[in-house]
């Protein structure tokens, strides 16, 4: 049998490009000079609305199917330093960068793939502005460490409105991927 | 039963896979359509344990149980260590893969939640589940029936155990000693059993004993049947040795040593689980019997 695969591929970059798309809105304020402006703002706006509808059904498909998962907590770390992280080291260079020629701009959109790339295989989907704009929080979950040998030992990232998680406790979230769980409510 | 079946919360379904030396427990999603039926299946498992018996006798490994027999096993017992981890296992690891290679594929399982957060774990062996996938299945399409390509599995109407907090519920045995490997788990408890019966009968040499049933599942099984008796530590020495004898069954002396041979080892192991016995009906003519299967009065 070939190990267990993150799975959901279309879902996981549908949210890194949802990730992404304050980059998108930025650029598409700020305008460019080399593309008409009806076909950047087109693009700036695809980019910005497609990911995040697929993200809203994703997250609506996980709750009409029942794809919850209960999580037992062994140790949770707050990571909302990596949103802080996310936006200097991606969202900033990249507006500042310099998009009047048609290299530059090829050059930003290249560097651009390979950061969804590695968002993308990193597992690092979860880092949206939408959640923090939506007073959402990011744990990382960590397994109990017990003697079952049949417990699970990788660790999940949980999207959720709760302040604070405590070990030992045991939440219920949707599935958006085999390592990303939402909470919706949980305040 | 520590569980609401009308008040199911959340349906985690997974599958049993053997690979070669050890049996792994892989989580696989499936939709709330499979979910709802999955809680048909414990409901129905439920109904049939009740029409059989409100009141089941504990399982034991010696008995010949038939069928469908609803026994239960305490989960805190040496033989349910197994399927004590799968019901008390967190976190299981997602992978959609493990429907691959259905051969690996022994059973399949479903872990409840109810409303007041509560575990029920439910199990069956899966021989029908991935037997579906060897047929040849049509399906009406357009206005002409054309081969199923797809990966089918089945599901069946009820699962051969549910496990709470306190007890596994069994309803096929057989099924409970597959997925449990109950018979690897006996033999590899020989040497605890023997340690336990050697401490409440020490009139008994067992060292013979235990060397016979390491390689015998047989004895193996009366060994850990006799040892969840609570009245061993009681056995009388002479009315042991009256029954032995009664039931032809020979044992030496050694000192006050009780030696039983080689040849002996399963009838004395069948006097100590009450399942070889004399009936005295017809005068002068006392009749031996060995009992497979055995029910206590009162």
């Amino acid at each position: 049998m070939k190990p267990g695969k993150e799975g959901l591929k279309l879902a996981r970059l549908m949210m890194v490009l949802s990730s992404i798309s304050p980059l998108f809105i930025l650029w598409a304020v700020r305008g460019n000079n080399l593309i008409p402006e009806y076909w950047f703002l087109g693009f700036c706006l695809f980019m910005v609305i497609t990911p995040s509808l697929y993200l809203w059904r994703r997250i609506v498909m996980a709750r009409k199917q029942k794809q919850i998962r209960p999580i037992v907590v062994g140790k949770a770390e707050d990571h909302r330093d990596h949103l802080l992280v996310y936006l200097f080291a991606m969202l900033l260079p990249f507006y500042s960068a310099d998009l009047s020629a048609w290299r530059d701009l090829a050059a930003a959109l290249v560097a651009l793939g390979f950061i969804v790339l590695l968002f993308w295989h990193l597992n690092l989907h979860y880092m949206n502005f939408l959640f923090a704009a939506f007073g959402f929080h990011v744990f990382t979950i960590y397994p109990k460490t017990d003697n079952n040998p049949l417990s699970g030992k990788t660790s999940v990232v949980l999207i959720t409105k709760r302040v604070a998680v405590s070990a030992g406790e045991q939440i219920e979230a949707y599935r958006l991927s085999n390592t990303v769980y939402f909470e919706p409510g949980g305040q | 039963m520590d569980f609401d079946l009308n008040a199911i919360r959340t349906v985690q379904f997974g599958v049993g896979r053997d690979n070669g030396n050890e049996h792994a427990f892989h989580c696989v999603m499936v939709d709330a359509a499979v979910q709802k039926a999955l809680g048909e299946m414990a409901t129905e498992t439920w109904a049939t344990m009740r029409q059989l018996t409100n009141n089941p006798v504990r399982y034991e490994p010696s008995e010949k149980h038939s069928g469908c027999e609803h026994v239960y096993l305490p989960l805190n017992d040496d033989l349910a260590v197994r399927m004590k981890n799968l019901h008390e296992a967190v976190n299981l690891d997602i992978n959609q893969n493990a429907l691959d290679n259905t051969d690996a594929m022994f059973c399949y399982f479903t872990k409840f939640t109810d409303e007041q957060g509560r575990q029920l774990t439910a199990l069956r062996r899966s021989t029908q589940f991935k037997g579906v996938l060897k047929s040849r299945l049509i399906q009406f399409s357009d206005d002409s029936l054309k081969i199923l390509e797809d990966k089918v599995f089945k599901l069946d109407n009820d699962f051969d155990l549910l496990i709470d907090s306190q007890r596994i519920y069994i309803l096929r045995p057989s099924g409970f000693e597959f997925v449990g490997k109950l018979k690897e788990a006996i033999l590899a408890a020989v040497a605890g059993n023997i340690e336990t019966l050697q401490a409440d009968l020490p009139f008994v040499q067992f060292d013979g004993i235990q060397e016979y049933a390491s390689t015998r599942p047989r004895a193996a099984r009366y060994l850990a049947s006799i040892r969840s008796q609570q009245e061993v530590a009681r056995i009388d020495r002479q009315h042991l040795i009256d029954t032995c004898d009664a039931t032809g069954v020979a044992i030496d002396r050694n000192g006050d040593e009780l030696v039983i041979s080689e040849r002996d080892i399963m009838g004395f192991l069948e006097v100590l689980d009450r399942r070889r016995y004399e009936v005295k009906l017809v005068a002068d003519e006392p009749e031996q019997y060995r009992a497979p299967s055995r029910t206590r009065l009162g």
